[in-house]
This record gives C-alpha cells, sequence and structure tokens, in this order.
C-alpha cells in the first residue's frame, strides 16, 4: 500500500467509497445547504421548540395533569406526548421550509439554486427535506426528554415511524408551498396563526374529543389534524379514537396531492422563476 | 457557438413583451457586450439564459446544449455574476463558493482547492470565514464573481458587473477577466460604461424595447449610426443625440 493511500483526507476516501455522482452531489449540497441554515440559528430553531415542548408538558402534564383523572386508561401526560412529538414535528417542519424559502427569495439568493441544473424535484425534495429533518430532530428531542420524565411507551412502532414521517413530510411540503407563494412574511405568519396553531390545538393534543360536548366533537372529525394525532397516539400508546388504517391512507394521498401540487410549482417557477 | 439564441420572446403575465424575437449568436472565446438602456431586455435575456425566466417562445443553446427543455448541460456551462447582490446571509464567504460548487456537482477536493484558488484570486482570503452579510460592498462584488467562476464555467455572464464598485477594484476585475478570456472562456457583458464596453468587447449588440438593433464591433455600430464613438452611436440609439460630447462641444464653438 502506497503511503498516500494512508494519507488520503477523509473526504476523498469517502467519495472514493460512495462514488457520488454529479446529481447526489448536487442533491446533497441543497439538502446540506437546509440543514446548515437551522443549524446556524439553533438556539432559535431547535432550542425554542424544546422549550416550548417541555414548558407544555409541565404546564398539561404536571400542572394541570395532576387534577385529571387517567384519559382512556393512560396518565393524563402520557395521553399528550404523542400530540406533542407529532405537533413538535409538523410546526418545525412548516415554519423551517416557509421561511427559508421566503427569505432567500427575498434575497434573491435562491436564484444560484434554480439557476444549476438542478431538476424542479431536486429542489423540491431538498426543500422539503431541511424542514422535515429539523422536525425530526425536535422531535427525537422532545421523545428523549419526555421518556426521562415519563414512562412513555411505544405500542406499534412499525405504525408510529412511518406514520409520523407521513405527518412530518406533509406539513414540509405544506411549508415548501406556503414559502414560494407568499410575497412577504405575514403570508407565512398568517398560515401559521390562523389555520395550523387552530387546527393543532383543536385536534385533540391536549384533550380527547370523545369527551367534547356536542356539536364540537362531529366538528373535530373534520380536522387532518384529529387524524394525524390519532396515528401518533396509536404508534405510542395502542389507542386511538380514529380508524389508523384509514387515517394512513388518506394521509399518503394527501402527501402525494400537496408533492405533485408542489412539482406543478417548480416545473412552472411559479412564483421563483420570471 | 457558445451562444446561440433564435426567435427569443418572453412575454410576462401583464401582457409586457420584454424580448420580441430576440435572435443572437456568440462565438466561443468571443467577448460580447449587451448595451441597452434600462427596460431594454438585457436581464431578461441573461435570465431566460440561465433559467431564471422561462422564455415563451424561441431557443437558447449554450455550447450546442438546449438550455430551455434540456438544460443540464447548458446550465454547467453557464456562470452568472447577476446585476443586484443575490448573496446568502447565512452562509459564509468559503460556504458561498463549496455550496455552489455542490450545486453544479463538483467534488469536495476539486471544491475545496478552486475555493482556495478564488478566494486567493480575489483577495478573499482572509474574509473566508465570516457571514457575506458583513462584507463590504465591494467585498460582496468580488464574491458574487467568484461564485460565478466557480464551476469554472465556459460562458461567464456579467450583468453590470461594475455598478458601485471603487476604480481599483473595477481594474482589477477587468484585469482578470480579460485574462480569463485569453484563457477560452466566452464572456457576455451587460454595461452602462461604454468605455468599459469599447475597450473590453470583441463585438456589441445593441438591444432595446425588447428587440436588437444593431451588431458589430464598437467601430462598427459607430460606422452604422453615422458617428465617430460608441456612445454618440449609443446616444443615437437611445433618442438622445443632443447629449453628445461632440454635439455639445460644436454649440460651444458655435
Amino acid at each position: 500500500m502506497s503511503s498516500g493511500t494512508v494519507t488520503e483526507p477523509r473526504e476523498q476516501e469517502r467519495e472514493g467509497v460512495l462514488r457520488l455522482s454529479p446529481r447526489q452531489i448536487r442533491f446533497l449540497a441543497l439538502v446540506r445547504r437546509e440543514c446548515n441554515r437551522f443549524l446556524k440559528i439553533k438556539r432559535q430553531t431547535i432550542g425554542a421548540p424544546l422549550l416550548e415542548t417541555f414548558l407544555y408538558i409541565s404546564v398539561f402534564g404536571a400542572a394541570l395533569g395532576s387534577r385529571i383523572n387517567e384519559l382512556h386508561g393512560f396518565d393524563y401526560v402520557v395521553f399528550v406526548i404523542p400530540g406533542l412529538i407529532m405537533m413538535a414535528w409538523a410546526i418545525n417542519a412548516f415554519a423551517n421550509n416557509s421561511s427559508s424559502i421566503l427569505q432567500q427569495k427575498f434575497q434573491r439568493a435562491i436564484d444560484d439554486q434554480l439557476s444549476s441544473p438542478a431538476s424542479p424535484m431536486e429542489l423540491l425534495l431538498a426543500f422539503s427535506l431541511g424542514g422535515f429533518l429539523r422536525g425530526l430532530v425536535v422531535a427525537i428531542l422532545t421523545f428523549v426528554a419526555a421518556s426521562l420524565l415519563v414512562d412513555l411507551p411505544v405500542e406499534h412502532v412499525l405504525v408510529l415511524i412511518p406514520g409520523l414521517f407521513l405527518v412530518g413530510f406533509f406539513f414540509a411540503q405544506l411549508g415548501v408551498f406556503v414559502g414560494v407563494r407568499a410575497e412577504q412574511f405575514d403570508d407565512v405568519a398568517v398560515w401559521q396563526t390562523f389555520v395550523l396553531t387552530p387546527l393543532i390545538f383543536l385536534g385533540g393534543v391536549f384533550y380527547s374529543a370523545s369527551l367534547l360536548p356536542q356539536p364540537f366533537e362531529t366538528l373535530t372529525h373534520f380536522n387532518p389534524v384529529y387524524y394525524m394525532i390519532g396515528i401518533v397516539r396509536y404508534g405510542f400508546l395502542g389507542y386511538s379514537e380514529t380508524d389508523v388504517a384509514l387515517s394512513l391512507l388518506v394521509l399518503t394521498a394527501a402527501v402525494s396531492v400537496l408533492v405533485a401540487l408542489n412539482y406543478r410549482l417548480f416545473t412552472r417557477g411559479t412564483s421563483l422563476r420570471a | 457557438m457558445a451562444l446561440q439564441i433564435e426567435d427569443l420572446v418572453k412575454r410576462y403575465p401583464t401582457g409586457t413583451e420584454a424580448l420580441k424575437g430576440v435572435s443572437l449568436s456568440i462565438e466561443a472565446g468571443e467577448f460580447f457586450g449587451l448595451l441597452g438602456p434600462n427596460g431594454a431586455g438585457k436581464s431578461t435575456l441573461i435570465h431566460c439564459t440561465t433559467g431564471l425566466a422561462s422564455p415563451t417562445s424561441g431557443s437558447i443553446r449554450v455550447f450546442g446544449h438546449d438550455a430551455i427543455d434540456h438544460y443540464e448541460q447548458a446550465r454547467l456551462g453557464v456562470g452568472l455574476a447577476p446585476q443586484d447582490v443575490n448573496l446568502d446571509w447565512f452562509l459564509t464567504v468559503e460556504e458561498t463558493l463549496d455550496y455552489h460548487g455542490g450545486y453544479f456537482g463538483m467534488r469536495r477536493r476539486d471544491r475545496k482547492e478552486r475555493s482556495a484558488e478564488l478566494l486567493d484570486a480575489f483577495s478573499l482570503t482572509e474574509k473566508k470565514d465570516e457571514r457575506t452579510r458583513t462584507l463590504s460592498g465591494g467585498m460582496k462584488r468580488r464574491l458574487i464573481l467568484a461564485r460565478a467562476l466557480m464551476h469554472r464555467p465556459r460562458l461567464l455572464i456579467l450583468d453590470e458587473p461594475t455598478a458601485g464598485v471603487d476604480v481599483e477594484l473595477r481594474l482589477e476585475l477587468w484585469q482578470y477577466v480579460q485574462r480569463i478570456n485569453a484563457e477560452g472562456t466566452t464572456i457576455l457583458l451587460t454595461t452602462h460604461y461604454l468605455e468599459e464596453a469599447e475597450q473590453l468587447c470583441d463585438r456589441i449588440s445593441f438591444i432595446n424595447g425588447g428587440e436588437i438593433v444593431a451588431t458589430g464591433s464598437s467601430d462598427e455600430l459607430a460606422e452604422r449610426f453615422g458617428v465617430s464613438s460608441l456612445e454618440d452611436a449609443y446616444l443615437e440609439l437611445v433618442g438622445r443625440k443632443e447629449l453628445s460630447r461632440a454635439h455639445l462641444a460644436s454649440e460651444e464653438a458655435a
């Protein structure tokens, strides 16, 4: 073996071993840029959501939960944690992608990616993965923190992982859609404040919809987030008020529709190219 | 042929026709100037070539590769230094070059070597770890040009690269661009500094109202408009010949 082989830099070895094609290098660069952005401001993008979730657990779990009896056989705090984990992933995936794309549009920095050889699908997936991965990081850290505080079961991991991934990807796609279509930061804030937050809060993160009086119980069934929480709660606790298989199918369909819609935006260049 | 544009039309949804059937050919190795008043269609033509605008009709080929429908090879051959500073605030100077190289499929080792070379060439090495938003205007301009050159494009498009830069940087920049042109890089330049175009460009096109109205060397253009300089030819083009220095001098003499 020549000494040159031994002293080769790690990246060179990696390239040699992985033999990345130019397209793969390009895609990785696009994804790395998105991750680099949220990691550079991690106090805001990871620290703040973690603190927020911790506060929810403290207030709704420890303080309020001590006065609430079990819900469907689970401690109140255990009942709400699956929804909190899902909420953390959803909100972070959405917020990351919508603001990252809008910021780059404002600075026109996005032209660097748009004038590269990257295809519309590569761009769409890379922008989506940024928020998806940020949501994943926050969700994992929330899960770890929650597991230290309470005994959190994982009953159906094969439902939980695809379920959470689909929810994360749905909100990542929604973030891309809003970021591309938005013309000002207010457009993103409107979605977050007047659409996502009410849907998530009224979707049953903090309560069981079956305990609501009419017409609120029926109204909850029109909230898509209710079914997402159902999937995740079933994955963790083995309990759900919704048809989990049907929810997974509908969620997959909803993700597909959003991907198709975003792909159309990127192919046509709507709100991105002149 | 480095760039071949045929019957390029760009109509915006508002109905404004920014390009009205533009045809243009730039030979490999040429230093080509595109001159015209604001709103003439220069940037639109550049954006169509680099994928930042979608043409309504017509064709664009970069070194023989279709730049509209099968753009991958075409875009690999083009580097764009845009008119407006469009740097990513989240990135450092070195990261700006590294990511750009990544977007164009360059391997990490190549990216490292190339960015070190360009940081040195544009006197940015000391600033390599600084975020782009902290740079001075001149430094930002240097970085934009370095970024455009990162993936070693065979066609470099400079959209008003010297707007608002100091004399030293302008001279440095032209020396560098002339050197890479001599080494074989084709240059497409838009500028409002006519003396720059006169000194640097082999051929120049005048564009006005979305149409190419004349193409030739600076002498040929002056001859075509029946005047003695490129500046006067330009003033004839935009209908402001009363601003001509020759005209003012003759009036003063009278």
